[in-house]
């Protein structure tokens, strides 16, 4: 067993995880969205960005693209909600609409990556 | 197969990946104590100025580690801190900073290491390579030949790519002053993936030059470029028999062996001296002079050398009847063919005994400069008048060869350049040399001769140039011909400022589309179209036909003028 993998496939997980938690609940209500959870989401699919770093084989390549469309999509959804719970003083189910919206392309994005991850552990054959 | 996979994706991966994976460690560490930085301000509660309890929001805890990491330190915003927030502060700041730093070590240490640089040369080189959208040699092997050839090339206006292993070589090939700025490689050049690199297989390649100083690597060159790119030309120097023969057995275009053509030149030089000075002048740009060595008949040579070359210049003398006395270490194979003295030659009591007084020439050969100067400054002490023949061994000591006062100076690495040169810029130059070699010395005489005559200034320099009866190169010549004109050869060489008779150039060759070829074709020769001519003669005088033969009226007139019957 190879540490590196188990870290490697963790963080993937992980990323989906935390992000399934918080996409799951009404799309406009606020309270069945935890902050937190978006702030560790984040936190984790950038760790897993860094760990598909330098694979050069090609599936990494795919890893690294799908990992980076999950930050991008993540750090979209946080500056929103940062903007408007700061500048404009609440958050409205309208804002919140899009931040969880945002945080469910993130997901699709996570999701890919696991599949990717799973179907290249199916073809190994030991 | 993918074994196959990882070696193309590692010889094209990009610097920028290199750097990321160096970064891998770092940016976790910094990813990691942000997070946790921010998460711990976000939880602790604070006060208001009131006293009220607040926590800051993520922005805030963002912001305020933010600043805290850079260093920048602005304070503690929005509200004042308490003491649990301090303390959470205080383990923030030396986390997050120590994190940065460890970052920037780690960028430093990737951008200063040697690795990194040679990726991002080698990829700068590569694009240049696939950007080169002009004709270009592949140069493998960058010693002092391939010093003197890539000047040589530059002169004509040909570039070539620079392939060595040795990087001081290559920064030598860096800063070499051309008229562009060649691509260079660090690497063997036998390895066939250097060859694509460098770009073996584009369209602008014209050949590769297998120059490096060992047979078998130019053997490896040779064989890769043939297979990888078969329409190229390979051309190769070689220093054994065997490695020529073998060369030349899967179609090497040109194979020169320095040690032959040297002992071939030593033997045309004192046989055939016209032939010889004609040669050297058409052979080497930088050497734009006839100078004919008058050499006596009837004095032995006496011949300072060891090894191969010994073999090969006895051999060479024995089969043309030159007499010559061998000083050396070793006995030749044949005692019985020469006279042999033991020794270097650097003494003059071996000199003696080789019988220096009676001797025409004194030929210094050996692999060492050092003794090839202290030979012929003892042999000219001992004799004044010897024709005096110098090898010199490194480019190094060229400034005391030159300062020296030798008759001649045998240049192994400019001999190879001076071969390759001539084969390259021009095929007709080659097909005149090849002619060259079998005409009498006397006819050689008879065209210096009338070169001198059309000569006016006698230390102008010489040059020689390729000419083809096309629309594109001559259009002059070409419509005039197109009008059902006859053109005779000696018209290109009327004078349109009349100061002399004839221009001081000749034509040494014409090669026609029907295949026939003519060495010295006489001023009465009518030009066909299609004609290639290769012209000779002062610079200035050549400059004047280029000119003309581009403009058809003044080319016309200038014709008509001097001959009214046309």
């Amino acid at each position: 067993m190879n540490t590196q993998r188990v870290w490697f496939a963790f963080f993937i997980v992980l990323a989906l995880t935390l992000n399934f938690g918080f996409f799951i609940g009404e799309i406009d209500n606020p309270l069945h969205h935890n902050s937190y959870e978006l702030f560790l989401t984040l936190v984790v699919s950038l760790i897993a960005t860094v760990l598909k770093v330098g694979d050069r084989s090609h599936m990494g390549a795919v890893l690294l693209a799908t990992s980076l469309v999950a930050d991008l999509q993540l750090i979209m959804a946080a500056t929103i909600w940062g903007y408007s719970s700061e500048v404009t003083g609440h958050v409205s189910p309208a804002v919140m609409a899009s931040i969880v919206s945002l945080a469910g392309g993130a997901m699709l994005a996570n999701l890919t990556s696991v599949v990717l991850l799973l179907s290249e552990t199916i073809q190994l054959k030991r | 197969m993918l074994e196959g996979d990882q070696y193309w994706a590692h010889s094209k991966s990009e610097p920028i990946w290199l750097l990321l994976v160096q970064l891998r460690s770092p940016l976790i560490a910094l990813i990691v104590t942000y997070s946790i930085s921010i998460l711990g301000l976000v939880l602790i509660p604070g006060e208001t100025d009131l006293g009220s309890p607040y926590y800051l929001s993520f922005l805030d805890a963002f912001y305020a580690v933010s600043y805290t990491a850079m260093t920048v330190g602005f304070g503690e915003i929005p509200y004042p801190f308490n003491q649990s927030q301090r303390l959470w502060m205080l383990l923030v700041m030396y986390s997050t900073v120590i994190a940065w730093l460890y970052a920037i070590g780690s960028i430093l240490s990737v951008f200063s290491d040697p690795a990194f640089h040679r990726i991002r040369s080698q990829n700068r080189s590569i694009s240049q390579v696939r950007s080169h959208n002009e004709p270009f040699w592949i140069l493998c092997g960058f010693d002092d030949t391939g010093f003197q050839l890539i000047r040589f090339l530059d002169q004509a206006k040909i570039r070539c790519v620079v392939v060595d292993e040795d990087p001081e070589r290559i920064d030598c090939a860096r800063l070499i002053n051309l008229s562009y700025e060649p691509a260079v490689f660090l690497s063997d050049p036998s390895e066939p993936q250097i060859l694509v690199d460098s770009g073996v297989s584009r369209p602008h390649c014209c050949g590769v030059l297998a120059l490096t100083g060992r047979d078998q690597i130019n053997l490896m060159i040779a064989t890769n470029a043939r297979v990888l790119s078969p329409r190229l030309s390979v051309y190769s120097r070689s220093n054994t028999d065997f490695s020529t023969r073998n060369l030349r057995s899967f179609g090497t275009e040109v194979v020169i062996d320095p040690n032959r053509s040297i002992v071939h030149r030593l033997v045309q030089m004192i046989r055939r001296p016209n032939t010889y000075a004609l040669h050297n002048e058409l052979i080497d740009p930088d050497f734009n002079q006839l100078s004919v060595h008058q050499l006596s008949d009837l004095g032995h040579w006496i011949i300072c050398a060891s090894g191969r070359f010994s073999e090969l210049v006895v051999e060479a003398f024995v089969r043309e009847g030159i007499p010559l006395c061998l000083v050396s270490r070793e006995p030749p194979e044949d005692p019985s063919v020469c006279d042999w003295v033991e020794g270097v030659g650097t003494e003059a009591i071996t000199l003696r005994e080789a019988g220096i007084l009676n001797a025409t020439g004194v030929i210094a050969g050996t692999t060492d400069d050092g003794d090839n100067l202290s030979i012929l400054l003892t042999a000219l002490e001992e004799k004044p008048a010897l024709f005096s023949v110098a090898r010199r061994n490194r480019s190094s000591s060229e400034l005391v060869f030159r300062h020296g006062q030798f008759n001649e100076i045998l240049r192994e690495d400019r001999v190879i350049a001076q071969e390759m040169f001539a084969r390259i810029q021009t095929p007709l130059l080659n097909q005149f040399l090849g002619h060259l070699e079998a005409m009498p010395d006397s006819l050689v005489f008879d065209i210096i001769e009338k070169m001198s005559h059309r000569r006016s200034v006698e230390q102008s320099e010489l040059d020689h140039f390729a000419l083809v009866l096309t629309a594109a190169q001559a259009p002059g010549v070409v419509e005039l011909l197109q009008k059902e004109a006859t053109i005779k050869l000696g018209d290109l060489l009327i004078d349109p400022l009349r100061e002399q008779p004839l221009l001081p150039a000749i034509c040494l060759l014409i090669a026609r589309l029907n295949a026939d070829v003519i060495p010295i074709p006489g001023d009465e020769l009518d030009l066909v179209l299609g004609d290639q001519l290769l012209l000779w003669g002062e610079a200035e005088a050549l400059n004047r036909i280029k000119f003309f033969i581009g403009r058809p009226d003044l080319f016309e007139a200038n014709i008509k003028e001097s001959d009214p019957l046309l």
